[in-house]
């Protein structure tokens, strides 16, 4: 039986489409964004069996890895319940894993010597678009109601190690025991768990000082769901302020962004993104 | 090193006030306000207005110019702000370093002049409050902060001229630069053009950190009257009594700075 690793380091993300969202697409224009950015730029997608029928030669191309989850009918019962799967399934001993709606505006390599100081280390806080930690805490209120740390799986890293098969572990726990633990828990009683809720509870129970580094504050991304910025959740960021590239630089309202970017609204990633991207990875 | 060595090593440093004359006499409270700033600072003052004003304060150089500015609406009434051409400030001043304020600035101590021991380009001022404790400073609900033109300093340099030519441009394509960064207001505001200026200067990004590194105080309300003690000054207002340590003060009450009480502040305060 040949190893589950691959490579030392390396990108993963989810790809799991759903009748509203090609989350392959996004993938794939992360992918080269990855390529375009970063010296370390190894990247794999996990992928459901219906969206790898989707996968073109294209696609192979640029990604280094497709990676097909096995029957995982088990854990659909529960959304994203894939996501604490993650470390079965990816080709790395070093994982930096992304929410598929997010790319970089400049390199992160420096970052992995940062990550590497823990066998888990989660993102803290988000950044708005002026580039400081948001204090809006209206999507985060179940969490501070229960004290639970303000992690975001949108960029995380772990290493192959006892730790992190723990934290995993855990966190397959808790979205399986959801029920009974909501109910020990503030206002989380009718919520379906998100992943970051989940990651949440898995660090308190694991000991949020052992898989974050909240002083380090640039590992973090900017969060652009409008809300965080201070803008009404009527529109979408883009419908409220200009954005505009320069190169990899992602210009919002204005403002140079140098952190990742979590751009939420999926119809940012247009067909001419993704062609400049192409161009610029593959001539 | 001979004396013109030594004289030309010396920076002059120097005040630029703008005033041009509306339905405000802006030139006489310019003439009371500069009284404060020799008081205050020793420096000599530029004033640049039209060709019409009369100035009595003895300015170390007067600047006539065609005054350029915009008609507005503001509660039903048509007021004339003659706000263009702030930009020019780089180009008119005679100073090597330069402080531009506005006349309705009221310079009580000598703040400003330990700018001039830091290191800049130009220094804007970035966060206000006044008698309320709150400032508003989004140039619309969806844009950035503006910074308070009141106070602008600058040394003669490539990239302090950069920023004022830029300011300039904003200025002549306004309607542009007001849709691109959502501003509120539709009138013009030096406020607004340098705010943008400076974002762009800085690599489109905030950059405080270029700024005056003290918030500037306001008096916003209708002013009845100032008490200057030998410590403190008493803003009296409508309904409330400011006590203030000599600290520099902005006006908003244009009404107060041409009083006989405000005459009578200054002249107390320049003896």
């Amino acid at each position: 039986m040949s190893s589950q690793f691959k490579e030392q380091q390396g990108f993963v993300t989810f790809a799991v489409n759903t009748k509203d969202t090609n989350y392959l697409e996004l993938a794939y224009l992360q992918c080269l964004n990855v390529k375009a950015t970063q010296k370390q730029n190894s990247y794999a997608v996990i992928v459901d069996n219906a969206t790898s029928e989707l996968i073109t030669d294209q696609h192979r191309q640029v990604f280094d890895y497709v990676i097909v989850m096995g029957d995982i009918s088990h854990i659909f019962g529960i959304p994203f319940g894939y996501e604490a799967m993650v470390n079965h399934y990816t080709p790395f001993k070093e994982t930096i894993k992304l929410e598929s709606d997010l790319l970089f505006t400049q390199s992160i390599d420096h970052w992995w010597t940062a990550f590497r100081l823990k066998n888990v280390c989660l993102s803290t806080g988000a950044k708005n678009f002026t580039g400081v930690r948001s204090t809006v805490r209206k999507y985060r209120e179940a969490l501070d109601a229960n004290s639970l740390p303000d992690v975001y799986n949108g960029l995380m890293y772990f290493r192959y190690s006892r730790e992190s098969t723990d934290f995993f572990s855990v966190a397959n726990s808790v979205f399986h025991n959801w029920v009974m633990i909501s109910q020990e828990l503030r206002q989380f009683d009718t919520i379906v768990p998100s992943t970051d809720v989940v990651y949440s509870i898995t660090a308190e129970i694991m000991g949020r000082e052992t898989v974050t580094m909240p002083s380090m504050d640039f590992i973090n991304f900017v969060h652009m769901k409008s809300g965080f910025n201070g803008w009404s959740d009527a529109r979408s960021w883009i419908d409220t302020v200009m954005n505009e590239r320069d190169g990899d630089v992602i210009r919002i309202n204005n403002l140079n962004q140098y952190a990742p970017v979590h751009y939420y609204d999926k119809s940012y990633a247009t067909r001419e993104l993704i062609e400049y991207y192409e161009q610029r990875v593959l001539g | 090193m001979n004396m013109q060595n030594f004289v030309n090593s010396v920076k002059s440093k120097g005040v630029v006030v703008f005033a041009f004359n509306t339905h405000i006499d802006y030139v006489a409270i310019a003439d009371q306000t500069c009284r404060l700033i020799e008081k205050n600072l020793g420096l000599p003052i530029t004033l640049v207005t039209d060709h019409d004003a009369v100035p009595v304060f003895v300015y170390d150089r007067i600047v006539r110019v065609d005054p350029q500015g915009h008609t507005f609406r503001s509660e039903d009434v048509n007021l004339q702000w003659r706000n263009f051409g702030r930009y020019l400030a780089y180009e008119l001043s005679p100073y090597d370093e330069t402080i531009v304020l506005d006349t309705d600035y009221l310079v009580l101590d000598d703040s400003l002049l330990k700018l001039f021991e830091t290191n800049w380009d130009y220094r804007l001022m970035h966060h206000n409050r006044d008698e309320n404790g709150v400032s508003y400073e989004q140039m619309g609900e969806t844009s950035l902060p503006f910074v308070w033109a009141t106070v602008v300093l600058f040394r003669k340099s490539p990239r302090a001229e950069m920023l004022f030519e830029l300011v300039g441009k904003i200025q002549r394509n306004y309607e542009y630069y007001r849709l691109l960064y959502n501003i509120r207001e539709r009138n013009y505001r030096n406020d607004y053009a340098f705010a943008i200026a400076n974002i762009i200067m800085s690599g489109y990004h905030v950059n405080e950190q270029q700024g005056i590194p003290w918030r500037m105080f306001t008096v916003s309300s209708p002013i009845e009257r100032i008490v200057a003690t030998d410590t403190q000054i008493h803003v009296h207002l409508a309904d409330k009594a400011l006590v203030l340590p000599h600290q520099n003060i902005h006006v908003m009450d244009k009404a107060y700075l041409q009083t006989d009480n405000f005459r009578e502040l200054v002249n107390e305060l320049t003896i």
